[in-house]
């Protein structure tokens, strides 16, 4: 391994530290860097901008929930990894979208091995979470007023009870907490229903 | 019994570390004893993990686009400013900036480029198959390099079909096979200058000439030879060589050393085949091919062979000789000028005082009927027979 490599590596190790951290201006710094990379790469594929700026946000997410998870082996540099990701998601936009059967993908050598970064077991991981995450949103739309705000409030805005009583109008934090655990019963009707037979 | 939501409240609190000592061991308790009890608490955990999980992916959601806007943005302000910021260092890549514009083109090229490649290659195709093709279909319909035919008649090709035709049928026959008879190459007409010997005709007629024939109506031959030719003008002058030739007697026509005019009916006479033939017309310009002020252009129809010939006007003045045709034009002929002729022979009586041109100076046609003028004619219109 040259020092490149080995400098770039360093500074990778440093960067994905400072993410688990929760550093925002780590990640942005790391958005920044490999954006020219994404985009062109999708520009070149018969891809827009705007085709590049989702494909990228995807592919950041990815890595992203990785590094907060703790559980990303990354065995190449980050840019690999993002490429690999990035490339594995616009093939499979492609190929949905696409007229054309076959569709071949016009590859920049500097990103060479991206075949055996994990990246496509990341993407497959992550395309099930969105697939959880759907239907999630799905049940919590069909729940209904009120539970889902209150449910939305509690889990997903990390409010109070205190302050979801207030919202809601309860007379105490006691009526509120009950009507909470019955709209989970609720919810979790749907959510399995729905999530179990897909 | 207590309710699914009383077991989420015991759960929660559960988790929360909210429970006392003792309500906690019977619940762990019966978590592993009642298996109803520990899928409810799994699904339970499942379930607010997911609910806990989906938030935190809206919150990294609504970063990162923050984050995408935020570079949008930042792009204009200088770089080595954030890189003071910012404790880790990294490369930066240049990063293009487009105008919308720009921006449109290149997505439309990138996605359209297989099928814009595809129609320029068509197109490529489609023009230069139909440049060659127009160029072969010309190439193949081109007039000659000048555009203008000369008139004399190329007669060994039929001549020796024809003699190899009766070559075969002798042999078949049984017969000695004859020796060739060498026959002459091309014919034109050639006609009379001065009563003793000397003769016209054009010079593309006696062009490569060896021996020269001269026949006339009467089947009288003579030898002849070239005293002169005018390739600029397409004259040439010939001589009789034989010992035994005396005169063609008294010429009846004279040679006009003006111009004629325009609209004037001319004819001429001349051997495009075996016998001598006739042709009229008019004088339909005082110039030539490409503007040629030499020659007069005539709408009489002309064959090979009807080169050297005379032209001459309604009084039986001889106007010109006659030369070529134009291809491309119908019924476009062009026939040297009578006062080059003239002009000519006056240079060539300088230049040999000892040989006498006496060009004849009355005209007997004048008055008379055109079928009296070519019976008078036509004892000094010649075959001129050409052997190389």
């Amino acid at each position: 391994m040259n020092m490149d490599s080995t400098t770039a590596l360093a500074a990778d190790a440093q960067l994905i530290k400072a993410i688990q951290g929760g550093d925002e201006r780590a990640l942005s710094q790391l958005y920044r860097l490999h954006w020219p990379m994404v985009s062109h790469f999708v520009l070149q594929n018969s891809g827009s901008e705007d085709d590049a700026r989702d494909v990228y946000q995807e592919g950041v997410m990815v890595f992203y929930e990785k590094v907060r998870e703790g559980s990303l082996e990354l065995s190449c540099q980050i840019k690999t990894y993002l490429y690999a990701v990035c490339r594995r998601l616009w093939l499979k936009r492609l190929t949905s979208k696409s007229r054309l059967h076959g569709v071949r993908l016009l590859d920049e050598e500097e990103y060479g091995p991206y075949l055996n970064t994990g990246a496509e077991d990341d993407v497959q991981e992550a395309e099930e979470r969105d697939r959880r995450f759907a239907t999630m949103s799905e049940a919590l739309t069909h729940l209904g007023e009120p539970c889902r705000s209150l449910l939305e409030g509690f889990y997903l805005l990390d409010k109070s009870m205190l302050d979801l009583t207030a919202e809601h109008g309860y007379t105490n934090a006691d009526t509120a907490k009950t009507q909470k655990y019955k709209c989970l019963t609720r919810l979790k009707k749907l959510f399995f229903a729905s999530y179990k037979e897909a | 019994m207590q309710t699914e939501a009383d077991y989420y409240a015991l759960f929660e609190a559960y988790q929360r570390g909210e429970l006392a000592a003792g309500a906690r061991a019977s619940l762990e308790a019966r978590l592993g004893a009642e298996q109803r009890l520990s899928q409810l608490y799994a699904e339970y955990l499942d379930l607010t993990g997911t609910l806990a999980a989906y938030g935190e992916r809206r919150r990294t959601r609504q970063t990162i686009s923050h984050l995408h806007e935020a570079m949008l943005t930042a792009k204009a302000t200088p770089v080595f400013e954030e890189k003071a910021a910012g404790g880790l260092t990294y490369a930066v890549n240049p990063r293009l900036s487009l105008s919308r514009t720009e921006q449109k083109l290149r997505e439309f090229w990138s996605g359209h480029r297989a099928t814009v490649g595809v129609a320029a290659s068509v197109a490529v195709l489609a023009v230069f198959s139909t440049l060659t093709g127009l160029s072969l279909w010309h190439s193949a319909n081109a007039p000659t390099a000048s555009g203008v035919r000369e008139l004399r008649r190329e007669v060994a090709q039929i001549v020796r079909k024809q003699d190899a035709l009766t070559r075969k049928v002798a042999t078949q026959m049984g017969d000695v096979a004859t020796p060739a008879v060498r026959t002459n190459k091309f014919s034109g007409t050639g006609f009379a200058l001065t009563s003793d010997g000397y003769l016209v005709t054009s010079a593309h007629v006696i062009k490569g000439a060896d021996s020269l024939l001269i026949e006339g109506r009467d089947h009288q031959r003579y030898h002849a030879e070239t005293v002169f030719t005018d390739k600029k003008h397409d004259l040439a002058i010939l001589r009789i060589k034989d010992r035994d030739f005396k005169t063609f007697g008294k010429l009846p026509y004279t040679f006009k050393a003006g111009q004629a005019d325009l609209g004037e009916r001319v004819y001429t006479l001349g051997y495009p085949r075996e016998d001598v033939v006739y042709g009229e017309g008019a004088l339909s310009a005082r110039s030539g091919y490409d503007g040629d002020s030499a020659f007069y252009q005539v709408s009489i129809p002309l064959n090979p062979g009807n080169s050297g010939g005379p032209l001459l006007d309604a009084q039986g003045n001889l106007i010109g000789v006659v030369s070529s045709r134009q291809d491309d034009v119908l019924g476009a002929a062009f026939a040297t000028k009578s006062s080059y002729l003239v002009r000519l022979v006056d240079s060539l009586k300088n230049r040999q005082p000892d040989s006498d041109y006496r060009l004849p100076r009355f005209n007997q046609l004048i008055g008379a009927g055109r079928p009296q003028q070519i019976k008078r004619l036509q004892d000094f219109v010649f075959v001129v027979k050409v052997y190389e």
